[in-house]
């Protein structure tokens, strides 16, 4: 699907931190990966509200040009939080991995600077948690 | 599917309307009908003004602070409730839902200006006009206002105007577009929700009945008015024979000129949105691209090639970029456009006749259309389409692009594609419209800004927004004063 519009790169922003707040807080009932996977869980949470409130306040009539170059496609993930603790491990990596990719694109096609710079943020963000995400051992 | 019957909203009840006559309101996309609206009679409009002329002295006695205080609630009430107001837009009039959320932002943001009428409210004075006399200028609310809406902002447009009236402590009642009145059904919800005193504000649905009934009310102080041009005329001129003020926001057939030496990509990125957003049915669309000198041939081809690549369809899909018009009939009015224009010698570069949207047969989708050879002379250049159709008129230069502008009686808004300075410049010092874009496709002042607009664009002196609403809604009383 192509993300022409700005709702739609927001929409599929939202959808995506709403699939990472619901595999980390389930993985994070196992064992061992409690607390980690918990903070995950709030910060997906708080990407979440952010992404939901810039889809809000973000969209200014004037500027709804629309934009080339995004599909959905490119960004597809698969989660399965019943997976074992290593595949979860390399499940969050990949969700990490494909989140920045995405917002890092999605950032330099938004023509509202405060939105872009919102998304910036948030590539930035899964970028840390990628290399949190890379020294943890199962 | 229950079709919902609308009711009106007075003295703080919703109330069925005792009106024999109803219209169906239907979904642009799908042509079902998704609600029915009542054509209120006289005697249910004059309960209405009853209701707000009886809460006028306590609500202008209320403080402007606490008064605020119902507009921050407002807000937020709105806020809470955003999707759900975008997509009302997207039900009842088509347009996509970034288009719609970006309507709701703009009523929110008029909210967010009026809630700051403790300071925006306040007069002025001087000492010593004369040996021991002082003067003063006090701001107070003037009585019962009301707004007509169109239906292309259906819920955006009375925020332009409630908001403010309200503020300032008058009462006010609002008559929604009887083709688009779902949206503020809702924003009558939110008032109902956030607990506004009875008779505050009003909401009476109906037709040209109802419009007559509050003009010709002698407790109404005040109109504003958003549509045509004809209509805005006739408005006008009752409100001045019952000793009403009045804004009126009317037509408009706004000419977008680029300059040879502007930025072609972004030039065109922003005709798009400003021609074929919301199926152009804004009154600040781009409706004519005046090409300056060797612009032309360039500019004409990269706007047909973007504009085949706009998505029509569905605005619930995110995916799509441009909706269905707003009726059946109006989708044949824009047909009857483009047959004229083929009539009259332009050429048809891109036709949107005929385009089917799958899933959506019985749509009133009309795809991007372009003409070109243009000239001021025809019937596509003078006349509002008010739908999807752009018009290309080849100018030599500068002076010719301003003539064309001129030559239209409508003066709501032009706009300039240019890398000079100079030209924005001159553009800006010399062109007769209200509302100015230097490479803005769509000139929409917000919420601190009077939406403006001259010539057959606008009847009134004050305008919609910003300072210039609680003007409108304010009497101003001076006082001199002298103490023995």
């Amino acid at each position: 699907m192509e993300l022409a519009t700005f709702g739609a790169i927001m929409s599929f922003a939202i959808e995506m931190e709403q699939r990472a707040l619901g595999f980390f807080h389930e993985a994070a009932t196992r064992e061992g990966l409690g607390v980690r996977f918990g903070e995950m869980a709030n910060r997906a949470r708080k990407r979440l509200a952010r992404a939901e409130r810039a889809r809000r306040e973000g969209v200014a009539e004037m500027i709804l040009e629309s934009i080339e170059g995004l599909r959905s496609e490119d960004f597809e993930i698969d989660l399965s939080p019943g997976a074992d603790e290593s595949q979860l491990l390399e499940q969050a990596a990949t969700l990490a991995e494909t989140a920045s990719r995405f917002y890092h694109q999605a950032a330099s096609k938004v023509p509202i600077k405060e939105v872009s710079r919102l998304l910036g943020r948030m590539a930035r963000e899964w970028e840390q948690q990628l290399s949190d995400l890379q020294q943890m051992s199962p | 599917m229950t079709i919902k019957a609308l009711q009106n909203y007075i003295d703080g009840e919703w109330v069925d309307s005792k009106s024999s006559r109803w219209l169906d309101v239907h979904n642009p996309a799908t042509d079902e009908v998704i609600a029915r609206v009542p054509l209120s009679s006289a005697d249910e409009v004059h309960a209405a003004v009853k209701a707000a002329k009886d809460a006028f002295q306590d609500w202008r006695e209320t403080t402007p602070f606490t008064r605020s205080r119902y507009l921050f609630r407002m807000k937020n009430a709105m806020e809470e409730r955003f999707e759900e107001l975008a997509q009302a837009i997207v039900l009842e009039h088509g347009k996509i839902l970034d288009e719609a959320r970006g309507e709701v932002r703009r009523g929110i943001e008029n909210v967010e200006v009026a809630a700051g009428v403790p300071s925006l409210m306040m007069g002025y004075n001087m000492e010593d006009v004369s040996h021991g006399i002082d003067e003063e200028c006090v701001y107070q609310p003037a009585g019962v206002f009301c707004c007509v809406a169109p239906f292309n902002f259906p819920n955006m447009v009375p925020l332009w105007f409630l908001p403010y009236a309200i503020a300032c402590g008058n009462t006010y009642i609002v008559k929604p577009s009887e083709r688009c009145p779902i949206s503020q059904n809702l924003l009558f919800e939110i008032l109902d929700e956030i607990d506004m005193p009875p008779g505050v504000v009003n909401l009476v649905n109906g037709d040209k009945e109802a419009v007559d009934a509050l003009l010709e009310h002698p407790d109404v102080k005040g109109l504003s008015f958003v549509g045509s041009t004809p209509v805005g005329r006739y408005l006008y001129a009752k409100a001045a024979e019952h000793g009403k003020r009045a804004q009126c926001q009317a037509g408009a057939k706004n000419c977008l000129v680029v300059m040879p030496d502007a930025d072609l990509k972004a030039t065109v990125a922003s005709m798009m949105t400003s021609a074929f957003g919301t199926a152009g049915q804004r009154c600040l669309a781009g409706a004519l691209v005046v090409a300056v000198g060797e612009v032309y041939e360039p500019l004409k081809d990269a706007l047909v090639e973007s504009a085949k690549r706009i998505r029509v369809g569905y605005g619930m899909d995110e995916t799509v970029q441009m909706g269905p018009v707003i009726s059946k009939e109006a989708l044949q009015k824009i047909i009857g456009y483009i047959e004229k224009g083929l009539e009259e010698g332009a050429t048809l570069l891109l036709d949107g006749r005929g385009i089917e949207v799958e899933g959506y047969p019985n749509g009133y989708f009309l795809g991007p259309t372009i003409f070109t050879d243009v000239t001021p002379e025809m019937t596509i250049a003078r006349e509002e389409i008010f739908g999807p159709v752009l018009g290309i008129i080849h100018v030599r230069d500068f002076d010719e692009a301003l003539e064309v502008i001129h030559s239209s009686p409508y003066g709501n808004a032009a706009s300039i594609f240019t890398s000079s300075g100079k030209w924005g410049r001159e553009f800006k010092y010399r062109v007769e419209a209200g509302n100015i874009g230097i490479n803005i496709g769509i000139a929409a002042p917000i919420a601190s800004f009077p939406f403006s607009g001259m010539k057959d664009s606008f009847f009134g002196d004050l305008h919609g927004q910003g300072r210039d609403a609680i003007e409108f809604f304010t009497e101003r009383k001076v006082v001199i004063t002298r103490w023995f």
